[in-house]
């Protein structure tokens, strides 16, 4: 029997980025260099007030933004309240907030 | 009589330019404003406050008493100017009536007097009126001269750098009264008359300069004079200068209860260009003052934005502290503008936003009392647990609005300029409010604080920082938490202190439980933590650099403890020291009698 513990994991899946294009997330790296420092380690996620209401990842979002996946991200980021919990728990100290509102600047017109 | 010489073409040129422009920009800015506050002005235009404006403009406009606080000899220097060359004006109007009486004469007769009154019996009170007058300005020019070199000593570590019309303004500025002091002393040399300064220096050139190169002076003088005088004139509406005008309707206007809000407004220009650059503004930035950064001040961002050349990371890049405010001379609202540009740069209304949030309701507990801890108390446990051990102690039922998650107050959002956006959440957080009934909420967060108090609808439920709370818990005798001899040092946070205006509330709980030390700035001038959620732009190493230096300011009183009362100043504040941090509650809690 399968125990619900509150958590799922997103399904593997392959991500060609020889077939994305990476003009935005180049822009949005060479603007917020930081972001390149990020280990996943996805406290942002765990601390998140919207993450905590609704099924918003913001590592997600922003990891498949600097992979060339764009698609929803802009939606998805505009599910945050900006609140800034995830700037302070941030072991890289990235600007966090400074990320979203810069993905959903290139993001926007998409 | 004649009262025209061809030298006063460049006078009455920029003086026919300048008022043109400025009736021009007035009348627009009035059209502009909305309905609501024209009916402001009118229906405040018959009333006291039309008193109270007139006398503010002579305290502030004319004798500049704010600038005086903050440094006498640069609240001398802008009085000497502004103040000296309004009695020059006045007094120059009452000895035209004097000689002529009543009766029309052209402007440029009034300015130039000295030229045209050759003919007239003499009245030397008034020649020594005029001169005294002018030796007040001139004392004026002389320090602004001195300021360029040794701006210190005039109170201000740096001054602001100016554009290039602001320069040929000021250069012209500066010009126009050692000018006018040497045209009027030729005159004395050739006609007689003048007093101590005019008469003495105009008795020394006619004794040391021959007939003819003394009358090709005098004529070169007045023309340098009137050049100086037009060249101003023409300058002055596009050029910091436009202060001089605006600060005066913008002195009524805020009186009649005009205010700039999130979205931008017609009422902003008059707060925009009532600038005056002065640079006061630049000193208090903690962003100039620890991280060198030297483009972004409120002197800077109001420039760029009047001309129409403001850049996002100008705007973003600001703590919103409000020490700026605290100290502009001329009142500007300045966190309300540079929220009300970023508004312009970044809102954009999206209906579908959040709609996650319908229908939710995390909260726990009943009762009159609810507690709102807000996003950052969330990510500081210990100040949470404080405070249910103060509700428990005191004995209060509480309804705890978030405890298990909640939704941020949208004043983050807000900040970042997303208003409409920062609305829904508002709306989201009212409802609540008003289903669960409470009369009373408490909120341990000085950000969510300032957004319930101004952009929340809450009437019937009173707001509360936990630190009035707490202090009146104490007072009433709910809770006793027990005096000791720990050394207590308190940060202001900067929303709760200028932004809230409590000051007193946590200090009177830090002395109820220990001895409380101040540290250097304390209170309006309190610094800022660095991590204010206002500023998007700040680095990380920024912030912490931010923070250290406050936390050697805090830790020179020798205070054992840190005591703040907001969990963001708290979190920042940990970084830069290694002296333990605690939040207001925490110590309270800490202090009352175990059992």
């Amino acid at each position: 029997m399968a125990i619900n513990f509150g958590y799922t994991i997103s399904k593997p899946r392959a991500i060609n980025l020889d077939r994305n294009n990476l003009r935005r997330s180049d822009e949005i790296l060479h603007e917020m260099p930081e972001l390149q420092t990020c280990i996943g380690c996805g406290a942002c996620t765990a601390v998140c007030t919207a993450g905590n209401l609704t099924e918003f990842n913001f590592r997600k979002v922003h990891t498949l933004v600097r992979r060339g996946e764009y698609q929803g991200a802009y939606e998805e980021m505009n599910k945050c309240m900006l609140c800034g919990k995830c700037r302070l728990v941030c072991p890289r100290g990235i600007n966090t907030r400074g990320v979203v509102l810069l993905i959903k600047r290139k993001l926007g017109d998409l | 009589m004649n009262f025209f010489a061809p030298f006063c073409i460049p006078f009455i040129i920029g003086a026919a330019v300048m008022f043109l422009t400025l009736a021009g920009k007035w009348a627009t800015w009035l059209w502009q404003l909305p309905h609501a506050d024209k009916m402001r002005i009118l229906r405040g235009l018959p009333t006291r406050h039309t008193l109270a404006a007139i006398w503010e403009v002579i305290c502030e406009s004319l004798l500049h008493r704010r600038i005086f606080r903050i440094n006498p000899l640069l609240g001398y220097m802008h009085m000497s100017l502004a103040f000296g060359w309004f009695l020059l004006i006045a007094v120059g109007w009452i000895e035209t009536v004097a000689y002529l009486g009543f009766r029309y004469v052209p402007l440029q007769a009034h300015v130039f007097f000295k030229y045209f009154s050759t003919g007239l019996a003499h009245k030397p009170v008034f020649d020594f009126l005029m001169d005294l007058l002018l030796l007040f300005v001139l004392s004026g020019v002389a320090l602004a001269w001195f300021k360029r070199l040794r701006s210190r000593m005039l109170g201000l570590r740096r001054t602001t750098k100016h554009v290039w019309g602001d320069r040929l303004a000021l250069s012209a500025l500066w010009f126009i009264f050692p000018a006018r002091l040497v045209a009027e002393s030729t005159t004395c040399a050739l006609y007689g008359g003048g007093s101590f300064l005019t008469g003495s220096l105009g008795e020394w050139l006619s004794a040391h300069v021959g007939l003819l190169p003394l009358m090709n002076l005098e004529s070169a003088a007045w023309w340098f004079y009137s050049s100086c005088l037009g060249i101003f004139f023409v300058a002055l509406p596009f050029s910091r200068y436009m202060h001089i005008f605006t600060e005066i309707p913008l002195i009524f206007l805020r009186h009649y209860g005009l205010r700039s809000g999130e979205k931008e407004s017609s009422f902003d220009h008059f707060q925009i260009e009532a600038c005056s650059r002065c640079g006061i503004c630049i000193d208090p930035c903690q962003l100039q003052s620890v991280l060198n950064v030297h483009t972004v001040q409120s002197v800077y961002f109001l420039r760029d934005r009047r001309y129409g050349m403001l850049r996002r990371e100008t705007a973003d890049d600001c703590l919103m502290c409000g020490r700026c405010a605290e100290r502009c001379p001329v009142g500007i609202d300045l966190n309300t503008l540079r929220l009300n540009s970023r508004d312009k740069i970044r809102n954009l209304p999206d209906e579908r936003r959040y709609g996650y949030l319908t229908g939710l309701d995390r909260s726990s507990g009943e009762g009159k009392v609810g507690y709102f801890a807000g996003c950052m108390t969330l990510l500081t446990p210990r100040t949470l647990q404080a405070m249910e051990r103060i509700f428990e102690a005191a004995g209060e039922e509480v309804w705890w609005a978030d405890r298990e998650g909640g939704v941020c107050c949208g004043r983050p959002l807000k900040l970042s300029g997303e208003t409409d956006a920062a609305r829904r959440m508002m709306h989201y957080n009212t409802e609540l409010f008003r289903k669960h009934g409470i009369t009373t909420l408490v909120t341990s967060c000085p950000i969510c604080l300032k957004v319930f108090r101004e952009d929340y609808d809450l009437k019937g439920v009173e707001i509360l920082h936990h630190s009035e709370y707490i202090l009146r818990l104490i007072r009433s005798g709910r809770i006793c938490p027990e005096h000791a001899a720990t050394r207590f040092t308190y940060h202001d946070p900067c929303e709760l202190g200028r932004g809230s205006g409590i000051y007193d509330e946590p200090r009177a709980v830090i002395e109820a439980i220990g001895e409380l030390l101040e540290p250097a700035s304390t209170r309006e001038n309190a610094l800022c933590c660095g991590s204010s959620v206002a500023n998007t732009a700040i680095s990380d190493d920024g912030q912490l650099r931010i923070a250290r230096s406050v936390c050697d300011e805090l830790e020179a009183t020798g205070a054992e403890v840190i005591v703040t009362a907001c969990p963001l100043c708290k979190k920042a504040l940990g970084r830069g020291t290694k002296e333990p941090v605690r939040d207001l509650a925490e110590i309270v809690a800490e202090s009352l009698p175990r059992g």
